[in-house]
């Protein structure tokens, strides 16, 4: 039986900023359905890399196919990756003019050409799936931290795409609202999405991780399973990093 | 007093064409801004020179000036124009309204233009990138987001134009349209009281700007409802 191709590859993927070499060679394969962790020290292009999977930042050399499509410089194909891949972002992003339930429905008529009461009526389903339908007519700054995150994660997931991306997403809460928030995630993941996070929440890597993969200074050191990852790393600057953050 | 009210229908008529006249500017004041800010943003070094020539130009030369250039210029072209066709015609020029407005336009937009840009500057580049994430398109990001953060970011700085717009309407009395201030230099040569003919047409312009001054706050109310909520 021919297994599927992958549902996300990059290829021999390289970004610079001008003369600053912020990925080498990255070559990473995430399967349907398999959630990727991605850790590393701030700088070692964690971030770029998941935003050059959506193409808000665009390679220079490598190939980068999702679901399908290869990644070009050209607009149309961007935006058509981008309709099938959420992304949450380390600062939510919410639109802050619009309120709760507006912010889910604009992507959704916009770019799905839903009706309003479609996609109110998803928006609303979204919301209580993490459990804020009550906020659904306040503003965004009205929310707490914790909250804002989970509407930008409903936000995204009313879109229906195929994989999600997260960038950090619980690095700009309070201490108190990181766990509201990583149990969305888990529940999402139970679900059978497609993801790829960026994070230094370990615990949640452990529990639903596939594979973590490790960076630094632009390149992929190692990637793993979480209980090998953990346990055994196979490189002193994994083993270094996970020393600092797991030592506080 | 007996003077105004003799004079009441004039000032009315007046004050009814710099009302149209602050109406038709404006329009054409929000396309400049909105053209002139998109085009000094724009990755076109030959749009951006362009706008750059225009904030140059209509921000250095007093309106008053501006408006005797765009007037006498446009009426001596076209009156050279008829000329070539029929050698009788003595004078021709565009309807000295649509003359002013377009001056007028022409200046205020120019400062416009510069707070339009100031504004999209200050637009979170992350939400740009969220609305651009869920699969809009340039021009989708631009109309439902772009635009309408920018006017609120824009709406203090524009309420000193809408003044200053509402202001420069009194310059047009110079190329014969009859605003109040055309009315009131009109009554003087007739009763010879300019202290109070001009002290009316001060009124008129403190009422119209009181109106235009307390529009705005409730639009600011709007604006920012959602920053009031947040509080």
């Amino acid at each position: 039986m021919p297994s599927k191709p992958p549902i996300i590859s990059l290829k021999s993927v390289h970004k610079y900023f001008g003369t600053y070499h912020a990925l080498r060679n990255i070559n990473l394969d995430v399967e349907e359905g398999q959630k990727i962790v991605v850790c590393g020290p701030s700088g070692s292009g964690k971030s770029t890399m998941i935003r050059c999977v959506n193409g808000l930042e665009q390679h220079d050399e490598g190939d980068i196919t999702v679901n399908g499509h290869m990644m070009t410089t050209d607009e149309k194909t961007g935006n058509l990756i981008r309709q099938e891949v959420g992304m949450v972002f380390q600062s939510f992003n919410l639109f802050p003019h619009m309120k709760v339930i507006e912010n889910l429905m604009m992507a959704q008529r916009m770019v799905r050409k839903k009706t309003k009461a479609e996609a109110r009526d998803t928006g609303m389903k979204l919301l209580e799936r993490v459990g804020i339908s009550a906020q659904a007519d306040k503003f965004p700054g009205q929310l707490s931290g914790g909250q804002q995150q989970r509407v930008a994660i409903a936000r995204a997931l009313c879109m229906n795409p195929k994989v999600m991306l997260f960038d950090e997403p619980t690095s700009a809460l309070d201490p108190e609202m990181i766990s509201e928030v990583l149990e969305v995630m888990t529940e999402l993941a139970r679900e059978g999405m497609t993801m790829i996070c960026v994070t230094h929440e370990m615990g949640f890597a452990r529990s639903v991780a596939d594979r973590i993969v490790f960076m630094d200074e632009g390149e992929i050191v190692e990637a793993g399973e979480p209980e090998t990852f953990f346990a055994n790393p196979e490189h002193n600057r994994t083993r270094k990093f996970l020393d600092q953050i797991i030592s506080h | 007093m007996q003077e105004i009210i003799n004079w009441s229908d004039e000032f009315l008529a007046g004050a009814m064409v710099i009302i149209q006249l602050f109406f038709v500017s404006l329009l054409m004041v929000i396309v400049w801004g909105l053209l002139g800010a998109t085009a000094k943003l724009s990755n076109s070094r030959i749009a951006r020179g362009i706008a750059n020539g225009f904030t140059v130009l209509c921000r250095g030369i007093p309106e008053f000036l501006l408006l005797l250039i765009v007037y006498f210029g446009s009426a001596v072209t076209l009156t050279n124009i008829a000329r070539s066709w029929d050698p009788e015609i003595r004078f021709m020029d565009i309807p000295p309204f649509w003359a002013g407005a377009f001056a007028i336009s022409l200046v205020i937009g120019a400062y416009a233009t510069e707070t339009f840009r100031g504004a999209f500057l200050g637009i979170d580049k992350g939400l740009v990138e969220a609305a651009k994430a869920l699969g809009l398109t340039r021009f989708q990001v631009f109309w439902r987001l772009r635009l309408p953060m920018m006017w609120r970011l824009a709406l203090p700085g524009f309420g000193n134009h809408l003044l200053s717009l509402l202001k420069d309407t009194a310059l047009v009395s110079v190329i014969g349209v009859q605003g109040i201030l055309f009315t009131a230099q009109q009554a003087t040569t007739v009763n010879h009281k300019p202290f109070t003919m001009y002290l009316t047409v001060a009124f008129i312009f403190l009422a119209l700007s009181t109106v235009i001054v307390v529009t705005m706050k409730c639009i600011e109310k709007y604006a920012y409802r959602h920053l009031e909520a947040a509080r």
